[in-house]
């Protein structure tokens, strides 16, 4: 059935009106049809086709996506007018001079861009120049002294007591001047360390004539008094002499711990390294200390003494000289009969020095080298250094001048007497009474926080200056960039307090013009002269050697009264106060590189300790294995009055009843800035100093700073304290493929296996010809390979490093230098706590232990107990220093595991890597055999670090090498060899059209190894020095077993010492 | 169907029907779950979440976090990779090892053991990619075209060989489980009432008609994914342990490891399938299902491995000696009496010792102290990845570099988080999967089921 039935959408359509209908055509119109539109011919034939419209699409997608990116702004400004002698990315180096009262060296300054960033030696001018090497020896304080330029707690300005923020220096010169004026009739005291620039001696001159009531102080932190006052007894004057160690054959120390931190160190180096080398007259050295200093470690013959028998054994060896043994201890007499007599069969060739500052002790040795010939061939009296003209009495003299308000105005230059007098506070009571006190400390530090007025010094990469270090010797420091802040040089300041209106600049160059008769062999222009000392940074005036040698008029029997009475009154714990490698006197404890340098032998950064006798820390009961999760014992040392609770390290070879304390540590005490890294957060989150404070031990005793208190007490203070070790183990095992070690006499017998043992495989074939394949017949090790050969021997380069086992004497310049080239990140005392430290390069320190393998079969000992009794040290070990690199492996274990090829090898040798595609797993470190390979654990580069990260903020970054990349968080990095230098040489060598030339190119360590200990160069240079020592017969290969083939080699150690040369005999 | 020797010992208890069987298993799914499951994936659920958070803070704050140090670079990241991986081994080896010596009495365990299996790589895994520097380009080891030429990753790396075969195993394993998972779920669609339900199980059932056709494929599928898996169970910890023997590092750079590491990895396997399942058949009531037979297959198999991988320390100690090697002969006295020596002991006890109590008929059948065993054989598989990872890097070549690695509680919460995501993974295939191949063991009712033996047994003796 079929419905008839109608439907309609309105009456319109009912009704059928012709508008309706029309209007219902227009709802859905026809003629708009979509195959008609498509259809339309004139379409077809358009310029935008379909494929026209996609691109057209997707360049609209793509141009709004862009555009809804925002571009990264990277400010790039290029010089409008470039500056002449800058060009973005070649570094100028610039000569110049570091002194900051204590170390001396002539330097070259890095720069980039107008930024300081490297410091190295000056390979060819100055005191500190290895002439054989053609290097300047410098140590870590000096190469990590460009970080301190970028302090973000520098002043910025002249601060007045009181006040916040800096003001202008018309204010502050205005206020001065009048202080001045009030103090006319006053003492007015110019304190400063030892000044050896003329011009600053000019300037003080000038200031002292506008001033007649004015006079100059000069004050040594650490004290030489006791030397240049018996000098002054013993010769007439009152000096700090020359050594010359290249000339000794037996150099014998009385705990003079010159390679670190005794005399001119940076002289002491080269010239002790020069006479290591085995293949040469080979020095011997004798060493008599309480604690293991890093000179006695180099000894060959080491004798560990109580202090309080240290002048005794001087008092001893004066015996043996002089062959007039009233008086001398008979014990003292056995122990030091091996050294006297090495020193009475090279007359006039030896040199014995003393570390001690008592005089009586100092006229002894000045006779017993008096005696010895040594005047005037290892020790000059002529040539004298000017360093250490420090006056204990005078500066003691003006304590209490000051406490008696008899000083009228005091300035205070370049020393902190406020932190580093033994008599500090009766100091800041005195200074609380001078009318105007001026401190030119770039910090407010102890001393200048309580000055009236702060009137920054530049930094001395910022200033001029000149030098006189020894009579006939003259050098110049120029600036390496502007004053980043708003400082003065404090010469400067003197000469406008004087009324004078040159700068410090135009004041030198008037000085020099007017003494210039007396300096420089050239005559002729100024101008010339001028820019010659600048360039070089050095310049030497003939000097007419003396007539007759310096003839010794000491009292000797008064001095062994005197040396007898530095023996006397010893208790229980005698303890030394010592300087450290690092910090030294305390002037650098802000700079976070030198923090982190682990030192020399206890391996520890961030802190001072107790150095203790393992034996001694046993009896207390205390800790005696430190690490990660084993915190160090505190025990509180006391000495009158004073007493000071620190952390106790057991140090092998520190004589049993005897403890050491490093000085320089616990700047800052009361919340001053001194500076990044000498306050940081410590464990318990406190923000505290850096260790503790120990120059409140020293005393003023006979006109001089006394560093041994003969009668401590020592006493647990209960609980612990974690210490932050770089290296926990100590003995190396007896693992002849690690360490080599040899003495003289066997070296020079000349049988190669007898001291560098190859490492050979037994083979099936016959090998010696004698008819039958047994054991007999083996090869190299070096002949198997597991994989096919890198082909690098022969082909284009190759870059090695050989290492002297001999040459390094542990100084770690080196490792700062590393720092500085390469970016390496500081991460602070917890992270190096938790063995994160970033350092691509650091010395394995091990220690002798008396068992060896060898020890074991004879004694019938087990593997276990042999294992137990080789991780143990002796009581007077000897010690090894190795600096550890990327050995940079032909067969390197870290490159075949890395899954994304991320460490590869170079075609010249190396063992590159690519922190880019680096994602992270570790497992090359795991398979470095040398567990060389550092891990960016956190982002060191972050506020969490920015305490001690140089890099973190705007001011520190500055220092950063632009040639290196700062790595991120997640990768992997290690020592690249300094692979942009090598970019830089090659190139070098490229444009000038010549092959590489041997020593051309350095790596930043091989640049700062004073000693010569490590070596640069191209392997596949048959004349390179790099070659000639890989071929020689000391050279070694570490764990060359494992057949990794290192580029890196080592040069058995040789010690010269007199027992294994009579068993060889 | 095969005719079975009456001695045997039935595989299915009771008198079971074809409907008991059905029902038995796919009745927890259609019921309300118990109290029990409730506080059990509360427990684990909050285990997991904290390991996520931990895993979250590692990620963003860096390696850094765990206690790895300079020369000690892998711990308990490895430790707990290893120590997962090898628990995974178990699953493969009950479900296409035993399938093609056609073991019968794996129908039972297989299925929960795969799923086991397919958990423990995802927590294996899981730890390759944290313990990864950079995480977000942890991609790079695939070897994808790229924009930078011919850069490719190293095929050297043993790494990369682990990417390969764990990624292998794991999808193998998944199909593997899954293909064996679909006529199951076809029976859940087909028995479950509410629509959501039916809806999801027809989904995952594939449209599973059950036809004589499709079984025929499905048994033919599954012996040639058994073929394909069985070398895998060997080649996954053999690759693993490269990691390991083909590096330089004393105590790693051994030529026993393959087998060590696969025999091993068989050990802690069965022992985690044992700590699962004798919770498993008594909360889901699957008496009945894995039986005492099963669990003293499984202790057999736990002597046999564990008395393999004891032969192997020992044998390792023999060698470092008889090589003369002073590294490698340091290297094995240092694990006995060194700092870390009572890892090395936890793991001799655990592993070798202790096991050696399953000669005893009685203990091996007895449930409490097999449940006790497996959790110390877990403990000491876990100590022997740690005593070969951590002892052999804390004390290596160079004495200077010798260190202590002291875990934080970042290390400790990571692997404990894993822990927990396992678990909760585990109860949630307990709840939602059919937790026994309830088809496979409808397939030999009527040969190993009890009533049924106890019948035929009644017909031959008539």
């Amino acid at each position: 059935m079929s419905s008839t039935k109608r439907y309609w959408k309105d009456l319109g359509e009912l009704h059928q009106q012709p508008e309706a209908i029309k209007g219902r055509e227009n709802e859905f119109p026809q003629d708009l049809a979509i195959d008609q539109v498509l259809g339309n011919s004139s379409l077809t034939g358009a310029s935008t086709g379909r494929r026209d419209f996609l691109k057209f699409l997707g360049f609209g997608i793509g141009a709004a996506t862009l555009a809804a990116c925002e571009t990264p702004v990277i400010k790039s400004i290029p010089y409008v007018t470039k500056p002449e002698d800058i060009t973005p990315g070649v570094a100028n180096w610039y000569a110049s001079t570091f002194y900051d009262g204590e170390d001396f060296a002539s330097i070259l300054v890095k720069t980039r861009e107008g930024r300081p960033i490297h410091i190295k030696g000056n390979p060819r001018f100055g005191i500190n120049r290895n002439p054989a090497l053609a290097k300047g020896s410098i140590n870590a304080r000096m190469n990590s002294s460009v970080l301190s330029l970028y302090d973000g707690a520098r002043l910025t300005g002249p601060v007045a007591k009181g006040s916040e923020t800096a003001t202008t220096w018309a204010d502050a010169d205005k206020s001065i001047a009048a202080g001045i004026a009030a103090a006319a009739g006053k003492r007015m005291v110019i304190l400063s360390n030892t000044v050896i620039s003329p011009s600053t001696q000019a300037a003080i001159a000038a200031f002292k004539a506008k001033n007649p009531t004015a006079e100059h102080v000069q004050y040594d932190v650490i004290s030489y008094s006791g030397v240049t006052n018996a000098n002054l007894k013993s010769f007439g004057k009152r000096v700090f002499p020359s050594y010359d160690f290249t000339k000794a054959d037996v150099v014998v120390s009385v705990d003079a711990d010159f390679l670190s931190n005794w005399g001119s160190t940076s002289e002491n180096t080269w010239q002790y390294a020069s006479r290591r080398n085995p293949d040469l007259a080979m020095n011997r050295h004798f060493q008599f200390e309480a604690r293991m200093s890093m000179t006695g470690a180099n000894a060959d013959v080491r004798v560990p003494l109580k202090i309080s028998e240290l002048p005794k054994a001087v008092v001893a060896l004066h015996a043996h000289v002089s062959g007039n043994s009233a008086g001398a201890d008979a014990a003292m007499m056995k122990a030091t009969e091996g050294a006297a007599k090495a020193l009475m069969a090279s007359k006039g060739r030896s040199v014995v020095v003393s570390g001690s500052n008592n005089e009586g002790v100092q006229v002894l040795v000045n006779s017993i080298n008096s005696i010895l010939g040594n005047y005037g061939s290892t020790i000059d009296l002529d040539t004298h250094t000017h360093f250490k003209q420090g006056d204990d009495a005078a500066v003691a003299q003006l304590v209490k001048d000051m406490n008696a308000g008899s000083v009228g105005a005091l300035f205070i230059a370049g020393v902190n007497p406020a932190y580093s007098l033994p008599n500090a506070a009766a100091f800041k009571s005195g200074l609380a009474k001078v009318g105007l006190s001026v401190s030119f400390s770039g910090y407010a530090d102890e001393t200048a926080s309580l000055c009236s007025w702060i009137c920054p010094d530049n930094h001395y990469l910022e200033s001029w200056n000149d030098f006189h270090p020894k009579v006939g010797q003259y050098a110049l420091a120029q600036p390496a960039i502007r004053p980043l802040f708003n400082t003065r040089q404090w010469q400067e300041s003197l000469l406008v307090w004087s009324g004078s209106t040159s700068n410090y600049y135009e004041h030198i160059r008037s000085v020099w013009q007017a003494n210039m008769a007396n300096r420089g062999p050239e005559m002729g222009l100024f101008e010339d002269n001028w820019n010659t000392a600048v360039h070089n940074g050095v310049l030497t005036a003939p000097v007419t050697p003396a007539a007759l040698p310096a003839v010794f008029a000491g009292d000797v029997a008064a001095a062994s009264v005197a040396a007898a009475k530095a023996s006397s009154g010893a208790g229980e714990f005698e303890l030394a106060l010592y300087t450290t490698e690092a910090i030294g006197s305390g002037q650098h404890a802000n700079n976070p590189w030198l923090q982190e340098m682990p030192d020399p032998l206890t391996k520890i950064t961030w802190d001072n300790y107790v150095c203790m006798a393992p034996a001694d820390v046993e009896k207390l009961g205390l800790n005696m294995y430190l690490g990660e999760q084993a915190p160090a014992s505190l025990v509180t040392v006391k000495a009158g009055n004073n007493e000071i609770t620190l952390p106790v390290v057991p140090t092998p070879g520190q004589r049993a009843g005897t403890i050491a304390i490093a000085l320089g540590y616990g700047r800052g005490e009361n919340g001053e800035k001194v500076g990044k890294a000498a306050c940081v957060t410590d464990h318990n989150g406190d923000f505290k100093p850096v260790g503790k404070n120990a120059y409140p031990f020293t005393t003023s005793a006979d006109g001089g700073v006394n560093y041994d208190v003969l009668n401590v007490t020592v006493t647990s203070a209960g609980g612990t304290y974690p210490v932050a070790i770089t290296q926990t183990h100590l003995t190396a095992m007896d693992r002849h493929s690690v360490v080599k070690e040899t003495s003289v006499a066997t070296y020079k017998a000349g049988d190669k296996a007898a001291y560098n043992h190859p490492h050979t495989l037994g083979v099936h074939e016959d090998v010696n010809g004698d008819g039958v394949i047994n054991t007999q017949d083996r090869k190299p090790v070096a002949e198997f390979d597991l994989w096919q050969e890198h082909p690098v021997e022969g082909v284009g380069h190759r870059w090695g490093l050989s290492i002297d086992l001999n040459g390094c004497i542990g100084c770690g310049a080196c490792i700062t230098a590393c720092n500085s080239e390469n970016n390496i990140a500081v991460v602070g005392k917890d992270e190096v706590r938790r063995s994160r430290e970033m350092h691509w390069l650091r010395i394995d320190r091990y220690y002798s232990s008396a068992t060896t393998k060898e020890s074991a079969k004879k004694d019938g000992l087990g593997k276990i107990d042999m294992y137990l009794k080789m991780e143990v040290p002796e009581e007077s070990p000897t010690v090894m220093f190795m600096p550890v690199m990327c050995q940079h492996c032909n067969h390197a274990p870290c490159e075949t595991v890395c899954p994304v090829a991320a460490t590869t090898h170079s075609n010249e040798g190396l063992n590159q890597m690519a922190y880019n595609r680096c994602i992270g797993t570790r497992y090359c470190a795991n398979n470095c055999p040398y567990k060389v390979r550092r891990f960016n654990w956190f982002n060191y580069v972050s506020e969490k670090f920015g305490e001690v990260n140089p890099a973190w903020d705007d001011l520190g970054r500055m220092v950063l090498n632009p040639d290196v990349v700062v790595r991120g968080r997640g990768v992997i990095e290690k020592c690249s060899m300094c692979v942009q230098s090598i970019q830089a040489g090659k190139l070098a060598a490229k444009k000038a059209g010549t092959p590489v030339k041997d020593g051309s190119i350095e790596t930043a360590c091989s640049a700062a190894c004073g000693t010569g200990a490590i070596v640069f160069g191209d392997l596949n240079d048959k004349k390179s020095k790099v070659r000639g020592l890989a071929d020689s017969d000391r050279s070694y290969h570490m764990l060359e077993e494992i057949g990794v083939k290192p580029n890196v080699n080592y040069l058995v150690k040789v010690r010269n010492t007199e027992e294994a040369a009579a068993h060889h005999a | 169907m095969h005719a079975e020797a009456a001695i045997r010992e039935p595989l299915i208890l009771g008198h079971k029907t074809y409907h008991d069987i059905t029902n038995d298993i796919v009745g927890p799914i259609e019921n309300k779950a118990p109290r029990g499951w409730y506080v059990l994936i509360t427990i684990a659920g909050l285990i997991a979440l904290y390991g996520v958070g931990c895993i979250m803070y590692l990620l963003s704050k860096g390696i850094g976090t765990w206690g790895l140090n300079k020369t000690v670079d892998w711990a308990w990241d490895i430790t707990n990779f290893v120590w997962w991986v090898g628990i995974g081994h178990a699953g493969t080896l009950i479900s296409a090892v035993l399938l093609l010596f056609r073991q019968k009495w794996r129908m039972a365990v297989n299925r929960s053991a795969e799923a086991m299996t397919i958990f423990a790589v995802i927590m294996a895994g899981t730890f390759p990619l944290i313990h990864m520097g950079r995480l977000w380009v942890g991609y790079w080891v695939f070897p994808l075209p790229n924009q930078y030429g011919s850069l490719w990753t190293n095929f050297n790396s043993p790494l990369l060989w682990d990417v390969f075969a764990i990624s292998t195993y794991f999808s193998v394993s998944l199909v593997f489980w899954y293909i064996g998972l679909i006529p199951d779920f076809a029976t859940i669609r087909d028995k479950v009432t509410k629509p959501g339900m039916k809806k999801f199980y027809s989904v995952l059932s594939f449209g599973w008609s059950g036809n004589a056709k499709a079984w025929t494929r499905f048994e033919e599928v599954s012996l040639v994914l058994a073929g394909v898996a069985t070398p895998l169970v060997f080649s996954v910890h053999s690759v693993v342990s490269f990691d390991f023997a083909t590096s330089v590092i004393p105590g790693w750079h051994t030529t026993i490891f393959p087998p060590y590491f696969v025999s091993g990895a068989v050990f802690s396997g069965f022992a985690m399938v044992q700590t699962l399942l004798l919770v498993m058949r008594k909360v889901m009531k699957l008496e009945n299902y894995i039986t005492v037979k099963h669990v003293e297959y499984m202790n057999i198999v736990i002597i046999v491995t564990g008395s393999i991988v004891g032969v192997a320390y020992i044998t390792e100690l023999f060698i470092s000696w008889y090589s003369g090697v002073e590294y490698e002969s340091y290297a094995f006295i240092n694990r006995a009496t060194g700092p870390y020596w009572w890892s090395y002991w936890a793991m001799m006890t655990c592993n070798v010792i202790s096991p050696q109590v399953f000669w005893f008929r009685k203990l091996r059948r007895n449930l409490a102290f097999t449940f006790f065993m497996s959790i110390i054989v877990n403990i000491g598989m876990w100590f022997e990845r740690f005593v070969i990872i951590v002892t052999s890097l804390h004390r290596d070549y160079l004495p200077s570099s010798w260190n202590m690695f002291h875990p934080t509680w970042m290390d400790v919460g990571t692997f404990l988080g894993t822990i927990g995501i396992f678990f909760t993974l585990y109860l949630l295939f307990a709840r939602y999967f059919p937790v026994l191949a309830l088809n496979e063991v409808k397939s030999i009712l009527k040969v190993s089921g009890e009533s049924y033996k106890k019948e035929a047994a009644k017909h031959h003796h008539h």
